[in-house]
């Protein structure tokens, strides 16, 4: 410990010493490599540009979706929580100086949307991070392990997964209490079990192969079998779940704010905006179709994107 | 055969037990007492009354007890009593459960029926306009959120047509007119979303059974196009999609908490919604219980049913 600590001052200090060592020894092998994953990435996209074209267009839209939520302040036209008290100013139709028209307290609606769907993506972004991870690691440790941790986990993720998504997103919340974290454990919990499935599954297959019996002849353990042969093999289902995981969570935190369970009120998001139109929707369709508008095209870009990248990353499903 | 449903439907009690007993606790263990709500309700809230309230509602008792209690009615079919309502929650349950039903069948038959059509007609025109213009409506369809499918045709039905369906629930049996237009709309809005998913199914399926072996022997034999296309193709590929009937259910079923809110309609999923917000628990206890068991017994009937129409799964 000490040895190491002393080690790591020393080289510390002898700082130019060290950066002349990388630039002559270290960086000469390794530039090719390096430019060569930077070469494979790039032909990579080309051909996903020219194999999947609508993946394309999709992935664009997403980019756009994210640019928006963080650039809210500057795409909005108005502050969207700003309340119009003139006559007029309710309930207008979609114009130049509204977008998307008014709603019943003469929020402009344009605003609105561009601020909600910073809910809409944090919620989907920390959820899928969460499940991912979780759910990946859970589903390969019960996978390789097998036995009573296997039987236990599994039974685990049939109960989870044999009650309705939303209705268990809605008992979750509703009991913890409703806020934009609570949301995301609630839905976390719930993609959890479907991301462990898949890891699980796959780490079945890949424990038997015989490159895994060669590693632990070697004597690797577990741990480093999971790590090094099994989350590798992991990487393009799961990822191919997440993106389509992604429009799910979407829809399934729209769904909760609409039953007013979601996002703090005070917030914009699509679904309470949704909600809220029912009371006048019928004398002002542009306060039910802007915010719907925009959560659909948000979930099919995912779904578009996430088909693309299946068929880009596992091409034995191509018939 | 015999000995794998029981074995399955062992499993399945298993788990629902397993959900059950978590979601006691559970929900015993997180603040928002019920006491609370219902005394907050009423206008006053003294720590005697309270524990009045509490001794009557049964909630003094210590939790395994209660457990115990619930446990034991439950196992004779008695789900207990709805702390708000005070009745037999079996009984509120019988009550709501035809309008949920009638929902999700409706709207299980729309989807069946729209998705296979829709996937035939894309497999056999694969590869033409028709075929990718279906399959984009396809993904549409499982990207639009249903409650947004309802709204837009509530606004629309109303703005375009000036029409409006007629407010509340009518028993088919009643008023088989006025239930139809009341169900017309929540089940269409709620079967969409699954005819897609069963439209991109068929489709695969179909192409992957044309394609094989026993279609070309078929072809050979000299067999019209109708007969390759719909009795031997149709057929083998609908297998698939029983399993993704049943794994849907449980979408459809989450679907009709929002949508019977939104419609108006007294089924079970509008009953857990405000047993939830009101921390009914036996009421929320049974709604879980409830969707559980449709779903396992649903998805085991699905497993039961694949091995007999296709024997070549019935071995593993």
């Amino acid at each position: 410990m000490t040895a190491e600590i002393t080690d790591a001052l020393v080289d510390e200090s002898n700082e130019p010493e060290v950066v002349v060592d990388l630039t002559d020894a270290a960086q000469e092998p390794n530039a090719p490599a390096a430019l060569g994953r930077w070469a494979r990435m790039r032909r990579g996209l080309r051909q996903f540009r020219k194999e999947h074209p609508l993946g394309l267009v999709a992935g664009l839209v997403i980019l756009l979706f994210i640019v928006t939520a963080i650039l809210a302040p500057i795409v909005a036209t108005h502050d969207p929580s700003a309340t119009g008290r003139q006559p007029g100013q309710k309930l207008a139709s979609p114009s130049f100086s509204n977008f998307f028209g008014t709603d019943q307290l003469g929020r402009d609606i344009f605003s609105r949307v561009v601020y909600g769907s910073r809910i809409s993506l944090i919620v989907a972004t920390f959820t899928v991070l969460v499940s991912t991870v979780l759910g990946t690691l859970v589903g390969a440790v019960s996978g390789y392990l097998g036995g009573k941790v296997d039987m236990i986990l599994q039974r685990i993720v049939d109960a989870v997964m044999s009650i309705p998504v939303l209705i268990l997103a809605l008992f979750i919340v509703s009991l913890l209490g409703s806020s934009v974290t609570n949301v995301v454990l609630a839905l976390s919990i719930i993609y959890i079990p479907r991301f462990a499935r898949i890891a699980r599954g796959e780490m079945l297959r890949i424990r038997n192969a015989e490159y895994v019996t060669a590693s632990r002849a070697l004597g690797a353990g577990s741990w480093r079998i999971i790590r090094g042969h099994g989350i590798p093999n992991l990487v393009a289902p799961i990822i191919i779940l997440a993106s389509l995981t992604y429009g799910q969570a979407m829809i399934a935190e729209a769904a909760l704010s609409f039953l007013g369970v979601g996002a703090p009120i005070t917030e914009p998001s699509w679904g309470q905006m949704l909600s809220s139109s029912r009371e006048f929707m019928t004398v002002a369709w542009w306060a039910v179709v802007f915010p719907g508008v925009a959560l659909s095209a948000g979930v099919l870009a995912f779904n578009l994107f996430g088909d693309a990248l299946r068929d880009y990353l596992d091409p034995k499903l191509v018939q | 055969m015999i000995e794998y449903a029981v074995r399955r439907i062992a499993s399945g009690v298993v788990v629902l037990f397993l959900l059950a007993t978590a979601l006691f606790f559970v929900m015993r263990a997180v603040p928002g007492d019920v006491v609370r709500l219902q005394l907050a309700d009423a206008g006053s809230v003294s720590p005697e009354r309270m524990a009045e309230m509490e001794q009557a509602l049964g909630l003094d008792k210590p939790a395994l007890e209660q457990y115990g209690t619930w446990l034991g009615g439950l196992v004779q079919g008695d789900l207990g009593e709805s702390l708000w309502e005070r009745r037999p929650v079996t009984e509120m349950l019988t009550e709501r459960f035809p309008v949920t039903a009638e929902l999700a069948l409706l709207s299980m038959a729309v989807a069946v029926v729209m998705g296979v059509t829709i996937g035939v007609i894309s497999a056999r025109k694969r590869g033409t306009v028709t075929d990718d213009g279906l399959r984009v409506a396809s993904i549409l369809g499982l990207s639009v959120p249903n409650f947004f499918v309802a709204l837009i045709m509530i606004t629309f039905a109303s703005i375009w047509f000036n029409w409006v369906a007629p407010l509340g629930y009518e028993r088919p049996w009643d008023e088989p007119w006025t239930n139809l237009q009341q169900m017309a709309m929540p089940s269409i809005a709620l079967g969409i979303s699954v005819a897609a998913a069963i439209a991109r199914l068929t489709r695969s399926s179909m192409l992957e059974v044309l394609g094989s072996d026993y279609i070309r022997a078929v072809r050979a034999k000299g067999a019209s196009g109708r007969l390759v296309n719909y009795k031997h193709g149709l057929r083998n590929s609908l297998v698939p999609i029983l399993t993704l009937i049943g794994l849907q259910l449980g979408a459809l079923l989450g679907g009709t908490v929002i949508l019977e809110s939104i419609f108006g309609l007294p089924g079970v999923g509008s009953m857990v919604f405000r047993a939830v917000e009101q921390r009914d628990y036996p009421v929320i206890q049974a709604g879980a219980i409830l969707y559980g068991t449709i779903f396992v017994m649903v998805n085991i009937a699905v497993d039961i049913a694949y091995g007999w129409i296709d024997p070549r799964t019935r071995e593993a």
